[in-house]
């Protein structure tokens, strides 16, 4: 017994001072995974895709930041603003910080996703065969997408300047493994930045499929080009895109353009046929950043929410003509609201048929061609929906003037203005303060970068 | 309590054993030895026995003792016992001299203890008696301004919350800076486990009452046996144990209030029409818009059907309108209680200590409440000569109804900056304005009055803190201890918002319910030798050994929502269960220590120890690391030459130099990861998560310590004074990294910062006798300095305005220097401060479209230059009093939180703060406050006009206690009872213009909060809390 208090302690810490306690210290994470194991079958590419889509989701890419702060960088009075945002009020009032808010997270979470979609296009010698040319498609949407929003909100307009030499953001195109100061890269031009989304857009054209559920299909990319050739004034090409896309008959006007919202709480979820595009929230995933802001809770209809923040000044309404349902698509409280974002779970509209239309009455008008239809038919399929009775002329202020009604807050102003040179209030189209900043954070991080000019 | 009461009295009565002796009969009377004054209450004990008795009010005693070799004990507090053997005597005076802090008290060390004067560390010592009562949920709080160094900020006045602790400083960045916490030799769970915004502390689950010392581990000497832990300091928590002899049972009772310290001025009705008109006009005037205008701010204000009339309920500019101060719904007087029962004792084989408490506090701001339950059971047991074995063990239950963060419209304090004109209740439904069927949309945000009365959320958790150990002396001088520890903390949060709260919570227009379980399992054993022996003059000490420690936190989460009605309360009866998750994180550590003290002839001290750590959250390559320190001690009044010195009764030098370590950093941060929660409308999908970094190693941190402990006039007055530099290299940063990489931050070793103070302790006793009079005083100033960070840009907190820069401070405010205002507009200005080609700086100034163009400098510290605390007690005959200040100074706070919309010139409709209806008008050209200009931008840009003086005293507490007359209580069988009346936060002297300046807002990142302190948000002050005590002891 009493040589236990000798036994006992030797053993002990025989066994505890063991090494075999090192292999304990090999601790693996249970919700993670290691990146090298990551990407190893075709089914782990096709997940990193749905995390791509999940990227484009994010408030601060097309969640809704990037239309609304086009909404509230074009704004001349149309628009009030009654929130303590102090990155929304910014933007409203056109006095931006480098700390703002919006200017940060929007590029931040922009390149997240791209890189995402470098992470898929980097592996797509493992997809599957069958699948591969639509992977490859919807990661080259994603990618040219976000690359064309990012260039025309951080970077001077095309073609104000030389493009060639004005900086448009930086260009990413490999996944990122370790940080090292190879990847503190500089600006690429205008120009290249366009030329990148040109290529991905059009190659994203050509592998997606005409149809493929919620996701990215063909007729997507070529309304995401409609819109990048508008911007550069290539408006035969932007008009080709718009008609294919029209005459394809994948999507259809809704009959009433009441109908084009509530996706949620009318519609159970599913986007009605005149949407191409747009980001899906369900209960349990995504947010609609526009109904955050745009949007406000109506005691009267269950399910809406919002900040209430964005309001829709006399100034707007009073742009409708007599007889415009559009003009009626308010709700007033106390202030007056768009009825377009009110349903919380609705889905965040990217591209609808309508815009189509629009830009192709648009393009041929300028053109002075017929494609598809004549300017005046297309500008009347979309006011006749309106409950408007059909014009007899068509200019192209009156175009531009059924575009800005029709797609009032739809993140459509900024760009439309700057494309047709078109002041905002007192300041004109290429007003430095209507360029967001490069973030502090990216300046003081990289310094191969330059700052837009006013924000030094 | 009505509950309780029996079983204490039954417990009471079972306690009671009277005992009768016989024998020779001994009386005296026991005096100081000071000035001979008699001793009322001293004890009296016949040694190895429970039979005793007490002097009366004129120190004279009477006691049977059985046989002439019996031997009496007399003790008496703050005084030194003696015994006295009874031989044939029958008159026994006994004259007992003062016990001035002794250093001949044992002090805990990491794995073991030692003698005050052969400590060469530095270790800070906070006795239980010190903290007892203190009317804080947690320990933490209570040990605010007692130990030199320590630097506690509280952060709010919310319940139960996470507590900043500062040992020396900051010692990270983007890892931890709290201490790390040991209770009875285990690591406890110390981290938030919040799931609801705010933070909780796991250490609000111990009940301070129980606690026997705490000691805190402060230079790399005493610290570097916990290694990779350390640098931040180690708090040991020791509980009480039983004692050999009578059974002590104590009871306790306290009842009290308590109250918000202090409150922010905002404007009433009047001054709210009269400011915002002003505003509106302002903007239309800069427009040039109209008054008239149906589109115009003024009309949006004023106008028919405008801002004013809408939210005043329609009683705008009628007899109706009435002033409602919004900030008084917020605040609350919160009653207390607290019971504790105590019972110690046990034989020389087995002894214990037995506890348990009752804690019922409900906050100052409405809806907050903490109740705790909580038992302890310490036990001893000699089972062998050679073995012994024990048991600790701590049960708790807590229940926090919790409030939201401060960033959450529910927050109540956030209704301050509604409008003064807004009926508390609406008319229509009798019920809190914005309530269901009436208009969501008033008041101007969202009401938290609806949050309170129609919405919960409640955190539960249990704890069990338990520890066995087994001691084998193998020989007289050699003993082996095998410790095991299980630290369980089980929580659950869960809330219900009922439809009410639509507004605030979208989701929650038919009911949502959430509910979180979390459990972190924390296993931890000790293994050591250690060795004493004194041979001739040399004392050798040793201790070797080794510990392992494996954490495990799991979470499990479910919503629901669709109720069938605001009955159904229960996840249950939720028709969509709109979201569910599960996840589980896990770290360890395995360490190897040794430390060994040599000492000669009482003068030379001698000690170094080593750690060898090895964690899971390491990269392979780094996977573990080394930590020795070395001190020295010469106990210069042992030499010939200052022996029997009359002045200097004790002086000794002593110095430290060693290296400790942090690994706070979470877990994994080492690995490139990728993440399976990028999920897209209903299909699963993955993303990059992390960059790893496989040579990713602890913090360094090294430190030398130089400090002289000192006692005067026989030890009347003694103290310490120290001097510490303290360099940390190889941060553990998360660097920044350019985001068009796809991610915003790196972990890595990068970077270097330091601190270096002095401490400054000093005890005395000033008078002594029948008036005792005793003062402790600690100060410390600590200097911060990030030296080196490679250009890395680290900033958070509010709007960015806290940053991490070389050559500063961690977490200095950085922003825009404010210039007041221009005497002929009413613009705000700001200097521009940038530099200029001559190398001097600009000081030209910018108005608002400048901003940008300003420079941003740096405009002050969150971290005090000095804090300390000063506690005078005294007593005469039965009464006591103590008074106990605490305060830090040089120290700044951001105010920017608030000011941004509350003083902020009517940008916003937020009410604000009183000191705005100083704005700029033509007639009034020299205010420091811009002219008020509604939604437009006018000097409520992040500046310097936002950050304000922290520096604050505070009579933290202040007790008054009286003890009954011995042959009173005697007579009612009873040893000891006291009353007592006792004070927290009685009065705080300060020029803060907020609510309170011990503030930290508890809503901020994660990775924000280890380094953006001094925060203010809405954030709750601290209470006024005043109670009245019962103790009962026999």
């Amino acid at each position: 017994m009493k040589k236990n208090r000798y036994i006992i302690p030797a053993l002990l810490s025989a066994m505890l001072m063991a090494t075999g306690c090192d292999n304990r210290l090999d601790v693996q994470p249970t919700q993670s995974i290691d990146e090298n194991v990551a990407l190893g079958t075709s089914r782990d590419v096709e997940v990193t895709l749905i995390g791509c889509y999940d990227g484009l989701q994010d408030v601060d890419v097309y969640g809704g930041a990037f239309q609304y702060a086009s909404e509230l960088l074009g704004n001349s009075d149309e628009l009030g603003f009654g929130g303590t945002f102090q990155n929304l009020l910014e933007m409203y009032n056109k006095e931006m910080t480098t700390n703002n808010a919006t200017a940060t997270t929007t590029w931040r979470d922009s390149y997240v996703a791209i890189n995402r979609c470098n992470n898929v296009l980097s592996a797509l010698d493992i997809v599957d065969e069958d699948k591969r040319a639509r992977i490859e498609g919807e990661a080259r949407f994603i990618r040219g997408s976000i690359y064309f929003d990012l260039v025309r909100l951080y970077a001077k307009t095309w073609g104000d300047g030389d493009n060639a030499s004005n900086p448009g953001v930086p260009l990413v195109l490999k996944p990122t493994r370790g940080v090292t100061d190879a990847d503190k890269i500089p600006r690429n031009a205008v120009a290249e930045v366009y030329a990148q989304v040109l290529e991905d857009l059009t190659k994203a054209k050509s592998l997606l499929p005409e149809s493929n559920t919620i996701y990215a299909t063909k007729y997507a990319a070529s309304a995401q080009l409609s819109r990048v050739y508008l911007m550069q004034g290539n408006y035969a090409a932007a008009r080709d895109e718009a008609n294919e896309v029209i005459t394809s008959e994948a999507f259809s006007l809704n009959p009433t353009f009441e109908s084009l919202f509530f996706t949620f709480l009318d519609n159970g979820g599913a986007n009605p046929e005149e949407y191409i595009f747009s980001m899906i929230v369900t209960q349990q995933d995504g947010t609609n950043d526009m109904n955050t802001f745009f949007g406000t809770t109506i005691s009267a209809i269950p399910g809406t929410a919002g900040r209430g923040d964005i309001r829709v000044l006399a100034k707007h309404r009073g742009l409708y003509e007599t007889g415009d349902k559009r003009g009626a698509f308010f709700v007033t409280t106390n202030n007056t609201f768009t009825r377009k974002h009110l349903d919380k779970f609705g889905n965040v509209l990217q591209f609808r048929l309508a815009e189509m239309y629009l830009t192709r009455a648009e393009a041929n008008l300028r053109l002075n061609s017929q494609t598809g239809a004549t300017p005046l038919a297309d500008l009347n399929l979309i006011r006749t929906r309106a409950g408007l009775k059909a014009a007899t002329t068509v200019t192209i202020e009156s175009v531009l003037k059924e575009r800005h009604l029709e797609l009032a807050f739809e993140g459509h102003t900024l760009h439309d203005l700057k494309r047709t040179r078109q002041n905002v209030g007192a300041l004109p189209y290429n007003s430095p303060k209507l360029i967001m900043p490069i973030p502090q954070r990216e300046m003081d991080v990289n310094k191969q970068l330059v700052q837009n000019q006013g924000y030094n | 309590m009505r509950r309780i009461f029996p079983l204490m009295l039954l417990a009471w009565l079972a306690c009671w054993l009277p005992v009768a002796a016989q024998g020779v009969r001994i009386t005296g009377k026991v005096t100081t030895s000071d000035d001979a004054s008699p001793l009322p209450g001293a004890s009296v004990q016949l040694k190895g026995t429970n039979v005793g008795t007490q002097t009366d009010s004129e120190g004279s005693y009477a006691i049977e003792v059985p046989s002439a070799n019996s031997v009496l004990v007399f003790s008496f507090v703050g005084m030194v016992a003696q015994e006295i053997a009874v031989a044939n005597q029958s008159t026994i005076d006994v004259k007992l001299s003062s016990d001035v802090r002794s250093l001949s008290e044992v002090v805990v060390t990491g794995y073991g203890s030692q003698i005050k004067r052969d400590v060469t560390g530095n270790i800070a010592q906070v006795k239980g008696t010190e903290i007892q009562n203190m009317p804080v949920a947690s320990v933490d709080a209570a040990i605010q301004g007692r130990a030199a160094g320590v630097y506690v900020n509280s952060g709010t006045g919310k319940l139960g919350q996470a507590i900043n602790v500062r040992v020396r400083g900051n010692s990270s960045i983007s890892a931890s800076s709290q201490p790390l916490y040991v209770v009875d030799g285990m690591p406890v769970t110390t981290a938030d486990l919040s799931n609801n915004g705010g933070s909780t502390n796991p250490l609000s689950d111990i009940n301070s009452n129980d606690i026997e010392s705490i000691e805190i581990l402060k230079d790399a000497s005493a610290g570097a046996i916990y290694g990779s832990r350390a640098a931040n300091g180690v708090v040991l928590i020791t509980t009480k144990r039983g004692k050999a002899g009578k059974t002590n049972v104590s009871l306790n009772y306290q009842l009290g209030s308590s109250e918000a310290t202090r409150r922010v001025k905002f404007l009433n009705a009047d001054e709210y029409v009269k400011f915002y008109t002003m505003a509106a006009n302002n903007r239309d005037r800069i427009d040039g818009t109209d008054t008239q205008d149906p589109d115009s701010y003024t009309q949006y204000m004023l106008g028919a059907g405008g801002f004013l009339e809408y939210y005043s309920l329609g009683t705008y500019n009628t007899p109706q309108q009435q002033n409602y101060s919004w900030q008084d719904q917020a605040f609350q007087k919160g009653p207390m209680q607290q019971l504790d029962l105590q019972v110690n004792g046990g034989s020389e084989k087995t002894k214990f200590f037995l506890s348990g408490q009752y804690l019922d506090q409900t906050g100052t701001l409405v809806g907050n409440k903490l109740e705790r339950i909580s038992g302890r059971m310490n036990l001893d047991h000699q089972a062998y000569k050679w073995l012994q074995v024990g048991l600790s063990m701590g049960l708790a239950r807590t229940v926090n109804r919790r409030l939201p963060g401060d960033n959450a419209f529910s927050n109540p304090l956030q209704m301050a900056a509604l409008t003064p004109l807004t009926p508390f209740t609406d008319p229509k439904t009798g019920l809190p304005t914005g309530t269901p069927p009436g208009d969501v949309n008033v008041p101007l945000y969202f009401n938290p009055m609806i949050s309170i009365n129609y919405a919960k959320f409640e955190a539960t958790s249990f704890r069990n803190l338990t520890n066995a150990y087994a001691q084998i002396n193998i020989l007289p001088e050699l003993k082996f201890r095998s410790e095991l520890g299980i630290d369980l903390l089980n929580q659950n949060e869960e809330g219900y918002y009922q439809s009410q709260n639509v507004r605030n919570v979208s989701t929650a227009s038919s009911g949502l319910g959430n509910n979180y379980a979390t459990f972190v399992t924390n296993y931890n054993t000790n293994n050591f030798f250690s060795y004493d022996k004194t041979l001739g003059l040399h004392g050798i000490g040793a201790t070797l050994g080794m510990s392992y420690q494996q954490s495990q936190r799991k979470l499990s989460f479910v919503e629901g929502t669709q109720f069938p009605s605001d009955s159904y309360k229960k996840i249950a009866s939720a028709a969509t269960k709109s979201d569910g998750s599960t996840s589980e994180t896990n770290f360890r550590f395995l360490s190897y220590f040794l430390r060994m003290n040599y000492k000669f002839a009482d003068k030379y001290l001698l000690s170094a120890s080593a750690r060898i750590d090895g964690s899971s959250r390491f990269g392979v390559n780094s996977r573990y690391g080394f930590f020795p320190s070395a001190s020295l001690g010469w106990v210069v009044t042992e030499e010939g030459f200052l022996k029997n010195n009359n002045v200097l009764s004790f002086l000794k030098l002593r110095g430290s130099y060693g290296s400790t370590g942090n690994s706070e950093i979470g877990d994994f941060p080492q690995l490139g990861l990728f993440a399976g929660d990028a999920g897209y409308a209903g299909s699963a999908g993955q993303r990059p998560s992390q960059i790893g970094n496989p040579n990713l190693k602890w913090e360094t941190t090294r430190q030398a310590d130089f400090g002289i402990d000192f006692g005067l006039f026989n030890n009347r007055i003694n103290g310490e004074i120290d001097y510490y530099v303290k360099k940390t290299n190889g941060l553990l940063l998360e660097v920044n990294v350019p985001a068009t990489s796809g991610f915003s931050v790196q972990y890595a070793n990068v970077g270097k910062l330091e601190n270096k103070g002095f401490e400054f302790v000093l005890n005395t006793q000033n008078t002594v006798g029948a008036f005792r009079w005793t003062t402790s005083l600690n100060v410390a100033n600590n200097k911060n300095k990030v030296t080196d960070i490679q250009g890395q840009v680290i900033e958070g907190g509010i709007r960015s305005m806290s940053r991490v820069m070389e050559g500063q401070p961690v977490g200095v405010f950085y922003t825009v220097e404010y210039a007041g205002v221009d005497r002929a507009n009413g613009n705000a200005l700001f200097y521009k401060n940038t530099p200029n080609p001559d190398g001097t700086v600009d000081r030209s100034t910018v108005t608002n479209s400048g901003y940008n163009s300003a420079q941003r400098v740096v405009a002050g510290n969150p971290n005090p230059k000095f804090v300390g605390g000063i506690t005078n007690t005294f007593s005469y005959k039965g009464i006591d009093l103590s008074v106990f200040f605490n305060g830090v100074s040089g120290n700044k706070i951001n105010f920017y939180g608030v000011g941004q919309y509350s003083s902020a010139n009517g940008i916003y409709e937020d009410n604000q703060t009183a000191d705005q209806m100083n704005a700029w008008t033509p007639e009034n050209p020299d205010t420091d406050v811009p002219e008020a200009r509604f939604y437009r931008g006018n000097g409520n840009q992040a500046s310097t006009r936002y950050i304000f003086n922290g520096s604050y005293l505070r009579l933290r507490s202040i007790t008054l206690g009286y003890n009954l007359p011995t042959e009173l209580v005697r007579r009612i069988k009873m040893e000891k009872v006291r009353v007592y009346v006792s004070a927290l936060n009685l009065a705080t002297f300060t020029n803060y213009k907020g609510w309170d300046p011990e503030v930290n807002t508890d809503d901020l990142s994660e990775k924000d909060s280890k380094f953006a302190l001094g925060n203010d948000f809405y954030t709750a002050p601290q209470p006024r809390t005043l109670l009245v005590g019962i103790n009962v002891g026999f």
